[in-house]
């Protein structure tokens, strides 16, 4: 599976809607839209200043939801998911959230919500899958708690730290346990930037999301177009 | 979801998932360590030798005199290093000490954490690192070279309003990073559990002892005050009276300069409950629940949040959560300057502020004060200011 992070409503909304249908266009399997909130405590300087300056201009759920659900009547097979704070989604609230959009999104990723708190969540009429988190440091029974996952795909943390880190990716078999214990995709996340590192992903796990890279060019449309085309 | 990460239904763990393993470890060495006659006796020995404790309750007799109540100061204040801050960080640096940890990160607001912290860093040969937002560092800028002398690295951080909440976010980020050697000593009962118990045990200190001072000196206080940011000291004297039901506890926020957006730090008072740095509390935020900008003269109560055991005693009714204004509480920091001779932290003056305030309310009244910091910090700002 291969997907892309997109801040949603920035810079402005029609350069968001571009790059949004550019990745629906080009065939990629799924795409995550950012819904930006005040504190992006797990993101990195690049990702984190797109997510200030939307902040700043205003941030439009009903607006950038609007676009996902254009884009998916355009390209009904790609995968949509939303990616936000906890915050944000209860405020919404988590069953309007739900009724709202759950036509359109295979799943939410919440980066301040670990397995362990999605009953918080799913108590409140949240319905969406929640997409689970792996990462280096899970123990067996963190793995083994998203066994039933509902969600399309599990999303491996494959370094230590916030998106845009140039850390180097951890080598154990973690995503290797959750992929068999599941039996679905799992998606490398944070620190992918290069074809290479890539298709490195796309063999050991299955899959990866690249935010930081594409969330640096959302701004140049044709830059934005040209680094994405590299990974069809 | 365990019940017991929550204070009524305030708390949890609002954290990214990396950092769960390590939310487990401190949850486990903190029971072990709490019930542990060793640790106990070492954190004790520490509090008493090093700190300062036990600090005294002293009756300000002067003040008591002009507002016609009887006012008693818990006096934090005579604390190494100025403030309740370090009941907190002596406690942490030890469990950090059991967990084989060798590093550890802090944020700041008024610079006190932050102080406490290095301190305690230095006594235990530790590294350390605090965060401090670029405002912030610039109005307390003594701190920042407390810090700078005690050995720690500053890192002024330049996002958002450049204040608390923003260095908590890089303290999360760099914990986030670095977790597997560090332990994040959080400055207050903030954050994901078990940071709020944790937090809350370590200043329990600071009521315990005053309960008995007061018993001793024949008294139980009608009323105690304290001012919340996140809430620590504000707990830790609670934690000493809550279950007498006869005496009243205030909570008293920073009222900023006005209730428009942007210019105040009322969580309770103008906040709604919502998600900020680990834990379910109330929140100042915006229609679009992004966290709201936030303003009071204090820098540590110039936080868009609050601890959620706070929340709860707040909608349990027990607490009553009032604020004053900052010229309110400078006024505070004045007369208890001029008084008393003794110069309480800006923090610690809003709660002092709203018994001078609300003086009709408390005539003839034991008040019991939790004066959390000294003033030393905030004297530089306040002269070049002009403020009095
Ligand atoms: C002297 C003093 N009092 C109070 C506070 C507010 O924190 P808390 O509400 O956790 O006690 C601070 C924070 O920096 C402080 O330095």
């Amino acid at each position: 599976m291969r997907g892309f992070y997109i801040v949603g409503g920035y810079p402005d909304r029609e350069q968001f809607k571009k790059c949004l249908n550019a990745v629906a266009a080009a065939g990629f399997e799924f795409i995550e839209v950012g819904i930006p909130f005040s504190e992006p405590v797990a993101d990195g300087p690049v990702i984190a200043s797109a997510i200030h300056e939307a902040v700043m201009n205003g941030v439009d759920i009903e607006a950038i939801m609007s676009d996902v659900r254009e884009m998916k009547q355009k390209s009904p097979s790609i995968k949509a998911t939303v990616m936000t704070y906890a915050n944000i989604i209860h405020g919404y609230g988590e069953k309007k959230f739900s009724d709202d959009f759950g036509d359109i999104l295979s799943g939410v990723i919440i980066p301040d919500l670990p397995t362990r708190m999605h009953s918080w969540m799913t108590d409140k009429g949240l319905s969406i899958p929640i997409i689970p988190f792996v990462t280096p440091v899970s123990r067996d029974e963190d793995i083994e708690a998203v066994k039933d996952t509902k969600a399309p795909f599990v999303y491996y943390i494959s370094i230590m730290g916030v998106t845009g880190s140039d850390k180097k990716g951890a080598v154990n078999n973690k995503a290797d346990i959750a992929k068999k214990l599941t039996s679905k995709p799992v998606v490398t996340g944070f620190g992918i930037r290069t074809k290479e590192d890539a298709e490195r992903a796309l063999n050991a796990t299955g899959g990866f999301v690249i935010g930081t890279e594409v969330v640096k060019r959302q701004k140049d449309f044709s830059e934005f177009c040209k680094y994405i085309e590299q990974f069809r | 979801m365990d019940k017991k990460m929550f204070f009524g239904e305030y708390g949890g763990q609002f954290v990214p998932e990396t950092l769960i393993p390590a939310l487990d470890e401190l949850e486990f060495w903190y029971n072990k360590l709490k019930k542990d006659d060793k640790f106990k006796a070492e954190l004790d020995t520490l509090l008493r030798s090093y700190a300062g404790r036990p600090t005294p309750v002293y009756k300000a007799e002067n003040l008591s005199r002009e507002l016609g109540c009887e006012l008693y100061l818990k006096r934090e204040d005579l604390m190494h290093t100025g403030a309740h801050k370090v009941n907190n960080t002596l406690g942490q640096a030890l469990v950090t000490k059991y967990m084989g940890k060798n590093r550890v990160i802090a944020e700041t607001g008024a610079g006190q954490h932050g102080v406490a912290s290095a301190t305690a860093a230095a006594l235990f040969g530790m590294e350390c690192t605090v965060f401090m937002g670029e405002v912030d560092a610039r109005r307390q800028e003594p701190n920042v070279k407390r810090m700078e002398l005690l050995g720690a690295e500053v890192v002024r951080v330049q996002d958002g309003q450049r204040t608390l909440k923003d260095a908590t976010n890089a303290a999360l980020r760099e914990w986030v990073a670095s977790v597997e050697t560090t332990h994040y000593i959080i400055g207050s009962i903030v954050g994901p559990y078990p940071f709020p118990e944790m937090v809350a045990y370590f200043q329990s200190v600071i009521g315990i002892e005053a309960n008995a001072q007061c018993k001793e000196l024949g008294f139980d206080p009608d009323c105690v005050v304290a001012c919340v940011g996140g809430g620590s000291n504000a707990i830790g004297i609670f934690q000493g009276f809550l279950d007498n039901q006869k005496i009243e506890i205030f909570g008293v926020e920073a009222g900023g300069v006005s209730d428009k957006d942007g210019e105040h730090a009322r969580t309770i008072g103008m906040g709604k409950p919502g998600i900020l740095h680990g834990a379910f509390s109330y929140l100042v935020q915006t229609p679009q629940f992004q966290v709201a900008d936030v303003h009071s003269i204090s820098a540590g109560l110039d936080y868009p949040g609050i601890g959620p055991a706070h929340a709860a005693l707040n909608d349990s009714g027990r607490v009553k959560y009032g604020y004053v204004r900052d010229d309110e509480a400078l006024n505070a920091f004045k007369m208890l300057t001029r008084k008393e001779g003794i110069i309480p932290a800006l923090e610690s003056s809003h709660a002092l502020a709203y018994v001078i305030e609300n003086k009709e309310q408390f005539k003839g009244k034991k008040v019991l004060v939790n004066l959390s910091g000294r003033g030393d910090k905030d004297m530089a700002a306040i002269l070049e200011r002009g403020l009095i």
